[in-house]
This record gives structure tokens, C-alpha cells and sequence, in this order.
């Protein structure tokens, strides 16, 4: 009677070919480490359930989205949990994605016959990168509304085309309901949508041609047929094969289980997004993108003024663009890291400057530090009492906001005192304080202090030119 | 021609068809907004006594929840009067990345929290990444009340 009407199901669903092309066929083996893909689709099952939650909470009106997210946050039960969770699996989607593309990258798994699922891969990446920025915008907070002016900044640099995409985006000329509603559309419905249309077709293509395996990476592969033929033999190998299910799928888990519990332990322990102040351009409070975009901002900010709004537009075009030709400029038949020194050169680079950029936005010394203290006077020095009142003065026209003097007091904006490469005269101090040389980052100071006052900090300046470069 | 040529056609034409007719008008309805012109919309930030000359002075406008679509509820300007005949009134953007910048009184210079650009109070790019002075509101003075058109910045900013 059971077996008669499991027989039924399988027939009338048509579970059988699901079983046999799917689940009961053989795979080369594969290492455990192999499973940051399966982790994607983990962590996306994960946002689509909490996204899907989220929406029937949220509200996309510009007065009354911040408070619909923290009513989400603060009264809904478990509304924390849900948001904490969606957040947390969307930040560590994007870290996820990243890994899954620099193995990519390091074992060629672009060359043929996979450049179809490459392909299909870097649309996904483009969707996960913009739904991650979009998301974080729906809060509709500070963080949320400086990132999407940030996003349309960068639109509005786009040669020609510039202006009209930013009207697209926003919905007319300034930001009004209707962008929030378009946000919202693109990140709960557009995106969403192609983003789980295109996950299955990247999937069907793995199962398909299946990943780069351990054997291919062995020698050059020159011809598909030859590839095909390795895959093939490799899979039904009583040693060098496996199930795929369950056998490889319980092998490859631990990436899934990892970020799973790494969402749910971040959600649990520091919940959701702290909110910042609602969206205003009135709000003093300072603003600053989320953290898997902070690499981003470190490099934007190294950038001079000449190559700043090209690079906006230009680099991720390039980026793209790159990407997208990689398996038609590489033609080498060597698969693996250990045949690609530089593939694995560069994508060590990469991963440090994305390190070393995220570290450098979290330092930005690039922002000048307005509580700055007074600086510190080297023991080994006296000031007499006029460069005593300029020291004083020092701060008080904000000279410290740039300047630190033997490291103390000032950020690294501008230069240090103690360590000026050319000492200054008094003649030279006054003039330079009063109207600094063109090109120079410093306001002039001119019809803003009385004459005694420069002379004071001109004589503050006098001695800490000549304190030792760093005090202890 | 085959009767499955003749066929085939038929019904290709015929989805292109209905998804014409389906599509073309979603396209138009979702892309409209994109060439909605810009009407000009002035806003009064106060008396211009309010604003003393050679002080960068900080003024919020709120904006009324009255129309359609609603704009977002504050915009902030600064005012700077370098003599009696000049009145100039800079955005808050940053012009590198739209960040809202802070005005410095010690140093009279603008921060950008992001990326470290900073300009001075006549606008001028000192330092970081931005590539233009700063952006500013075109105003008039309406019966002694200093106005600004808020539509008069670039869209992005």
C-alpha cells in the first residue's frame, strides 16, 4: 500500500528524472573546501525567507520607512532575529561571492567548456553587489540615504548617458517617494528575480559540465572532448568517483554550515543593523558605507581630483568587461593554481588591497580629526609665553584638524611639524599662514587673525619645527 | 514553404505581438519618470538680516508633506554673504560622491566625512578626491526673504 503510492508520487510528479539526472549520478571527487557555492545558494535560501518576512513589515514611504524598520526591529516578535539574519547573510553573501570568484580565478574554472556558467556568474555577481547596496538603502537611515546618493554620484558621471540614468533611478529630478518605491521594486522584485532565474541556470550548467576537478588540474586540457572524455572517466571511477548525493553534497556542507551559523550567531549576538538617524540632508551625524564596501571607499578616496569622476563609471565597466572576456583572453590549457603563478600572484593581490583598502577607509586619514587635542610639548622643551598662547592658538583655529606636531594632537592630513622637510623663517611662517601657495590644502588665514595672534602661532610653529620628529 | 515553417512564424510573430503590446507600454510607464521636466520650486530660507555678512551661516528648509511625490523631509544649505551686494547659497553636497559636508568655523573650511575632500568658503576644491567647487542653489531675495529654488542643483545632488 506505501509502496504503491510512493510509486505514485514519484510518477505522477515526475520525481524520477529529478532522481536520476540530479541526485543518483556519479561526480569526480571533490575536496571538502569545494563547497562555497553550495554556501551561496544556503545563504540565498536564507535572504529570500527573511526578505520575504521583511516585506510584509516594511513600509516604502519616505515618512514612514525608517519607522516601519524599526518597528521590525524593536515590537515585531522575532522581528530582530528575521532582520539580524537577513542582514548578516547578505554581508557575508557578498564575502562568500568574493571567495567563489578568486577560486574561480586561481583554478580557471572559466575555460572551456564552462565559460557559460562563468558568464552567467559575473551577471550574478553584478545583481548580489547592486541588491547589497539597495538593501541597505531601503532602511532609509543615514547610512541608507548617503549610500544611495553615492550610487547616483556615480550614475550621474556615466559620459552622456549620465543624467538620464540618474532621473531613471530616482524617479525624477530629486529624490523623492518614487525612489524609494523603485529601490524597493528593484531590491524586493526586479533583482530578486533575476537573481533566482540566473542561480538556477549557473546551477543546471554546474550539474551540466560540472566543476573543474582535481584530475583536470593536473595536466594541460587542450580540446572540450578531451575535458569531456576526463570528466567522464574520472566520474565513474570505482576511487577517483562519487555520489553525488549524498556522498559529495554531505562532503562539500561545511561551507554551508559555517556561514550559516556565522549568520545566526552574528544575528543573535549583535541582532540587526544598528539604525542610524533618519534620512535627512540636515543630519550632523557622520555617514559611512556598509562595511563589505569599505575597500571601495578607501580606494575612491585615494583618487585625485583629475581621475576621481572618470573612475566612477570606468571601473566598474572595466571590472565587468575584464571579467566577462577572462575566458576568451586566457587560453592557456592549464587549469589549477599550481600551474598558474600569475593568476595566483594577482589574486593575492586582490584580496590584500581589499584587506589593506577596508583597514585604510577604518584609519581614513584622509579626514581631518576636528576634536583634535591641544599638542603636546616634548619634555625636553620650554615654550616661552608667546609660542605658549600660539600653541593654544593652534587649536583654536583648527590648525590641529590636519596638523599633528611630533605625532601628537593632529591627524595626517596635512604635514607634521616636527617632520617639514624644509624649515621655515618667520617671514616665511607669516606669509605662509596669511596665503598659503596655490595648489596647498590649507585656507588662508588672512583678515582672521589679529597681528599679535599670528605672531604667536608663528612663534609656536618657530620651535616645534625644530622638536624631534616623533616623541616618545 | 512548409505548413510547420508558415506555422512556426505564425506564432513567433504572434508573441512578439502580445509582448509588444504588454511590454511597450510597461516600459514607457516604468521609464516616464525619467523625462519628467523640472519645474522651478522656490523655497524661503529667511530673513536676509538672519544672515550676517562674511559668517557661513547653516540653514535647514523643511519641506511640507503636502504634494505628491513627497520630497525627503529636510534639505540643508549653507549661506555665505562675502559683502552686502554678494549672496551665494553652497548644497551640502560633497561634489565628489554626494556626501554632506560639515563647515569647519576654526579653520572656515568645509569637511567631507567620506573621502577627505575639504574646500574652502568661497567653494573652492582644497584637498581629496572631488573634482568641481562646491555646488550652489540659485537664489533671490523676495521682499527682504532670501529664497532658493530647490530644483536648481543637478539631479544627482
Amino acid at each position: 500500500m506505501l509502496r504503491s503510492s510512493s510509486r505514485w508520487l514519484v510518477d505522477r510528479f515526475g520525481l524520477g528524472p529529478i532522481w536520476d539526472h540530479l541526485l543518483d549520478r556519479n561526480v569526480p571527487k571533490d575536496p571538502w573546501y569545494h563547497g562555497d557555492g553550495m554556501a551561496l545558494l544556503v545563504l540565498l535560501t536564507v535572504l529570500v525567507i527573511t526578505g520575504v518576512v521583511l516585506s510584509m513589515g516594511y513600509c516604502p514611504a519616505v515618512d514612514e520607512a525608517y519607522q516601519s524598520v524599526e518597528y521590525i526591529s524593536q515590537r515585531q516578535i522575532l522581528g530582530w532575529f528575521v532582520r539580524g539574519l537577513h542582514y548578516w547573510s547578505g554581508g557575508l553573501m557578498v564575502v562568500m561571492l568574493f571567495l567563489h570568484l578568486c577560486r574561480q580565478l586561481l583554478n580557471g574554472g572559466y575555460k572551456s567548456p564552462r565559460e557559460g556558467t562563468w558568464l552567467i556568474g559575473i551577471f550574478l555577481l553584478c545583481i548580489v553587489v547592486t541588491t547589497s547596496l539597495l538593501g541597505y538603502v531601503l532602511r532609509w537611515d543615514q547610512r541608507g540615504f548617503y549610500g544611495l546618493k553615492v550610487l547616483l554620484a556615480g550614475l550621474q558621471s556615466v559620459p552622456v548617458l549620465g543624467e538620464r540614468l540618474v532621473l531613471l533611478i530616482q524617479g525624477g529630478p530629486e529624490i523623492t517617494s518614487l525612489t524609494l518605491s523603485r529601490v524597493y521594486a528593484l531590491h524586493v522584485i526586479i533583482l530578486p528575480m533575476l537573481l533566482i532565474g540566473l542561480v538556477s541556470y549557473h546551477v543546471y550548467l554546474v550539474i551540466l559540465h560540472g566543476t573543474t576537478t582535481l584530475a583536470e588540474r593536473k595536466e594541460p586540457i587542450e580540446t572540450v572532448e578531451e575535458q569531456r572524455e576526463l570528466y567522464q572517466e574520472q566520474a565513474e571511477h570505482p576511487v577517483q568517483g562519487e555520489a553525488f548525493f549524498p556522498t559529495a553534497v554531505l562532503k562539500i556542507s561545511p561551507w554551508s554550515i559555517v556561514s550559516l551559523a556565522v549568520a545566526m550567531g552574528l544575528a543573535l549576538t549583535w541582532g540587526p543593523r544598528k539604525l542610524m538617524a533618519p534620512a535627512s540632508s540636515a543630519s550632523s551625524e557622520p555617514v559611512s558605507e556598509e562595511w563589505w564596501f569599505a575597500w571601495y571607499s578607501g580606494l575612491v578616496a585615494l583618487l585625485p581630483p583629475s581621475v576621481a569622476p572618470t573612475f566612477q563609471w570606468l571601473f566598474p565597466l572595466a571590472v565587468f568587461c575584464g571579467l566577462m572576456s577572462l575566458p576568451f583572453i586566457d587560453r592557456s590549457p592549464l587549469r589549477g593554481w599550481r600551474n598558474r603563478p600569475v593568476a595566483t600572484v594577482l589574486v593575492t593581490l586582490l584580496v590584500l588591497a581589499v584587506l589593506g583598502l577596508s583597514w585604510l577607509r577604518y584609519q581614513s586619514p584622509w579626514t581631518p580629526r576636528t576634536s583634535a587635542e591641544v599638542p603636546a610639548t616634548p619634555a625636553a622643551f620650554e615654550l616661552a609665553h608667546e609660542a605658549e598662547q600660539g600653541r593654544q592658538l593652534f587649536r583654536q583655529y583648527g590648525c590641529t584638524n590636519c596638523h599633528s606636531v611630533a605625532g601628537s594632537g593632529g591627524s595626517q592630513v596635512a604635514s607634521d611639524l616636527a617632520q617639514l622637510d624644509t624649515i621655515y623663517s618667520q617671514a616665511e611662517l607669516r606669509q605662509y599662514i596669511l596665503q598659503p601657495p596655490q595648489g596647498v590644502a590649507m585656507p588662508s588665514y588672512a583678515g582672521r587673525m589679529s597681528d599679535d595672534e599670528l605672531g604667536q602661532i608663528v612663534a609656536y610653529v618657530l620651535v616645534a619645527q625644530t622638536f624631534p620628529r616623533k616623541q616618545e | 514553404m512548409q505548413r510547420r515553417t508558415v506555422s512556426g512564424l505564425l506564432v513567433a510573430t504572434g508573441s512578439a505581438l502580445i509582448g509588444g503590446a504588454v511590454g511597450l507600454p510597461a516600459l514607457i510607464a516604468a521609464l516616464s519618470p525619467a523625462w519628467q521636466p523640472a519645474t522651478e520650486d522656490w523655497r524661503p530660507l529667511g530673513p536676509l538680516e538672519r544672515f550676517p555678512i562674511a559668517t557661513m551661516t547653516p540653514s535647514v528648509i523643511v519641506l511640507d508633506h503636502a504634494d505628491w511625490p513627497r520630497r525627503v523631509g529636510e534639505q540643508a544649505a549653507f549661506v555665505w554673504r562675502p559683502s552686502t551686494e554678494e549672496i551665494i547659497v553652497y548644497s551640502r553636497s560633497c561634489t565628489d560622491l554626494g556626501c554632506p559636508l560639515e563647515y569647519e568655523a576654526k579653520s572656515s573650511c568645509f569637511l567631507c566625512p567620506c573621502h577627505g575632500g575639504i574646500f574652502a568658503q568661497d567653494g573652492r576644491r582644497l584637498a581629496g578626491p572631488p573634482k568641481s567647487p562646491m555646488l550652489r542653489y540659485a537664489n533671490r531675495v523676495h521682499q527682504g526673504i532670501l529664497e532658493i529654488d530647490i530644483t536648481s542643483l543637478p539631479p544627482a545632488t
